[in-house]
């Protein structure tokens, strides 16, 4: 059976920074443009979270906004 | 000559076929003959008009402390569960060394809302390793235990202070390896890591720390002895619970392991939340993955006072920081006009109607009695106070000692959850038995499942119910001999009153060690329970059984 198309998402490096992360899941964008999306994106990680911005090794962080399905 | 015989009942065998008038015969500790049975036996059990089934079977709880002066795990037993599976959440009392107790009782305290008082009072802690938890559980249990062993701790053990810093190095991963390995051996039901919660200090735990590397390699170890992951996903957002189920399932196809992840809950707030998730792990098992969403059955109500922090006021930062202070620093701060004027001002221009109005004062405790069953809108108008206002002075007047009840915050409509959980892939449980004592009862959830969804909704027979808490669970746990009534398996036997079993009232109780306060539910229509062939609970009593063991 194939898997319906969800939402993609990467889990982050050892002290992988935000930079880093977003360069390797979003090759190819100007790297400001690429860590606002993430930013955009993963707002448990970035905007609810004390303090901001706290990447965990196990955390989710999506690499493209909600995905329709219909 | 027989040890027990059950006589008379309608039969329930927990596999989901139908019931049968027939007999339940008991030597050794096990089931010896099931049908009309002529023997004679030392007891005998009128079960004439009753329900005869295997005990019920607790995936989700946070008995871990209680067994260590409790060893029925009260109320639990009482409602039919024979055997509970503690340690979830990433949190065990073992591996854990002495240096590290007052963390991991801090994260107890924290995320399970359990007092201190439960875990430096009431018993002396003799161990470090599984081995000698599981020995100091043993000597007095009357419930049997599949525990788990958590994440969080091994972490702890293995890494001390790092473990909430980094990720760990491959010798770290080596030994946690070999630590996890032992735990297994020493009878863990398996792994449960946690994505969400948080310490004493709002650190997040140590399992959150760990890289997916980590996580697999401890699966690997899991897959040695087939045994199971569970996990707390962040299950108040659809997309990174489905982020989880996928994780789960490549665990689980690596390693050949089941997993699990609890609590999933349905919410009008988020109508598709369930359903989505359900549809994935229905993908996901199609594909040979084993990754069962737990769903519980009672809807979510939360009851809370000031006198104690409680997840009630989650969503308003400043509330929880005053609600953590020692009682003489809260009390003043909730005197103090400016940090109350602040307080009132984070519920909003409408002085917390909107937040608080729905709210309940409940009975049992200092609240006036004219206030008594009345909402905190009413209150607020009988008082000619806004509602926030309302609610800290009312509190303040008596000792904070007026409680407080929010109904159905969510996962309470049974029209929506009554196919749900009857779906064959939906694991019943998520209790949380022993946790959150003074926010609500995590007791009764099987009464619940019978009252609310085989008498009153229909959503499933009587058959399935059971068989949903018996086989089904003992079969994704991998518990040998359990959840069936069938020659050889071991006798966990509860006899109920298929018209009335259900959850009691939610009451205060007062049974924990220091004053500890809890809210519990007495089991209705439940005659007697049976725990290895010995009657550990029956007309409304406890006996003096120890038959319960670590059935892992
Ligand atoms: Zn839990």
């Amino acid at each position: 059976m194939v898997l319906s198309r969800q939402r993609r998402f990467v889990t982050p490096g050892p002290e992988e920074t935000i930079e880093e992360l977003a360069a390797r899941a979003l090759p190819g964008q100007p790297l400001q443009a690429a860590v606002d999306s993430i930013k955009s994106w993963n707002l448990h990680v970035f905007a609810m979270r004390r303090p901001p911005g706290l990447m965990l090794g196990s955390d989710v962080i999506f690499v493209e906004p909600p995905v329709s399905n219909g | 000559m027989f040890d027990v015989i059950v006589r008379g009942g309608t039969v329930v065998d927990g596999t989901g076929a139908p019931g049968f008038a027939g007999d339940v015969a008991v030597k050794d500790g096990r089931i010896a003959a099931v049908g009309q049975i002529s023997g004679e036996a030392r007891t005998v059990v009128d079960a004439r008009g009753r329900v005869v089934a295997p005990g019920f079977i607790d995936p989700h709880t946070h008995f871990d402390v209680q067994l260590l002066w409790d060893g029925a795990a009260r109320p639990a037993l009482e409602h039919g569960v024979t055997c509970v599976v503690p340690g979830n959440c990433s949190l065990s009392l073992a591996p854990l060394k002495a240096d590290d107790r007052k963390a991991v009782v801090g994260m107890f305290q924290q995320i399970e809302e359990m007092p201190p008082e439960a875990f430096t009072t009431a018993f002396e802690w003799t161990w470090e390793d599984f081995a000698g938890y599981r020995a100091a559980i043993e000597k007095g249990l009357s419930i049997n235990v599949a525990p788990l062993v958590g994440h969080s701790v091994i972490r702890l053990w293995v890494m001390g202070p790092a473990s909430q810093e980094r990720a760990a190095f491959p010798d770290e991963i080596a030994a946690m390896q070999a630590l996890l390995r032992e735990c297994l051996k020493a009878g863990a039901v398996g792994l449960s890591t946690s994505f969400v919660d948080l310490d004493a200090h709002g650190k997040p735990v140590p399992s959150r720390y760990a890289q997916f590397d980590e996580l697999d390699a401890l699966c690997a170890v899991l897959g040695e002895f087939g045994r199971m992951l569970q996990v707390v996903p962040e299950f108040y957002a659809t997309d990174i619970t489905i982020a989880r189920i996928d994780q789960l399932a490549e665990l689980s196809i690596r390693h050949g392991i089941p997993t699990t992840f609890s609590p999933l809950f349905d919410t009008l707030a988020v109508p598709d939340n369930a359903e989505r998730a359900i549809a994935r792990v229905e993908e996901q098992f199609a594909r040979g993955a084993r990754v069962w969403p737990q769903m519980q059955t009672r809807p979510i109500d939360i009851s809370f006072s000031l006198l104690r922090p409680s997840l009630f006021f989650a969503r308003l930062p400043r509330w929880v920081r005053i609600l953590r202070q020692p009682l003489e620093q809260r009390v003043a701060a909730l005197t103090d006009p400016d940090t109350r004027a602040k307080m009132l001002a984070d519920l909003g221009p409408d002085g917390g109607e909107a937040m608080f109005g729905r709210l309940v004062a409940r009975g049992g405790d200092a609240c006036p009695p004219e206030y008594v069953g009345k909402t905190l809108s009413e209150i607020a108008r009988l008082r000619g106070q806004p509602a926030g206002l309302a609610l800290i002075k009312l509190s303040l007047e008596n000792g904070l000692d007026v409680a407080f009840l929010s109904a159905s915050q969510g996962h309470q409509s049974t029209d929506r959850i009554g196919p749900m959980l009857a779906h064959p892939l939906v694991h019943i449980g998520a209790s949380d038995g022993g946790a959150h004592l003074a926010s609500f009862s995590t007791y009764g959830d099987t009464g619940y499942l019978f009252s609310e969804f085989v008498r009153k909704a229909g959503a499933m027979s009587l058959e399935k119910a059971v068989a949903k808490i018996t086989s089904e669970t003992a079969d994704i746990w991998g518990l040998k001999d359990r959840g069936r009534l069938a020659p050889g398996q071991c006798a966990d036997i509860v006899v109920f009153d298929a018209d009335a079993i259900d959850r009691g009232d939610e009451l205060p109780a007062f049974d924990m060690p220091g004053d500890g306060m809890r809210y519990v539910r007495a089991a209705r229509g439940v005659d007697t329970v049976l725990v290895n062939g010995e009657v550990a609970y029956a007309q409304g009593a406890y006996t003096a059984s120890r038959s319960g063991v670590v059935c892992v």
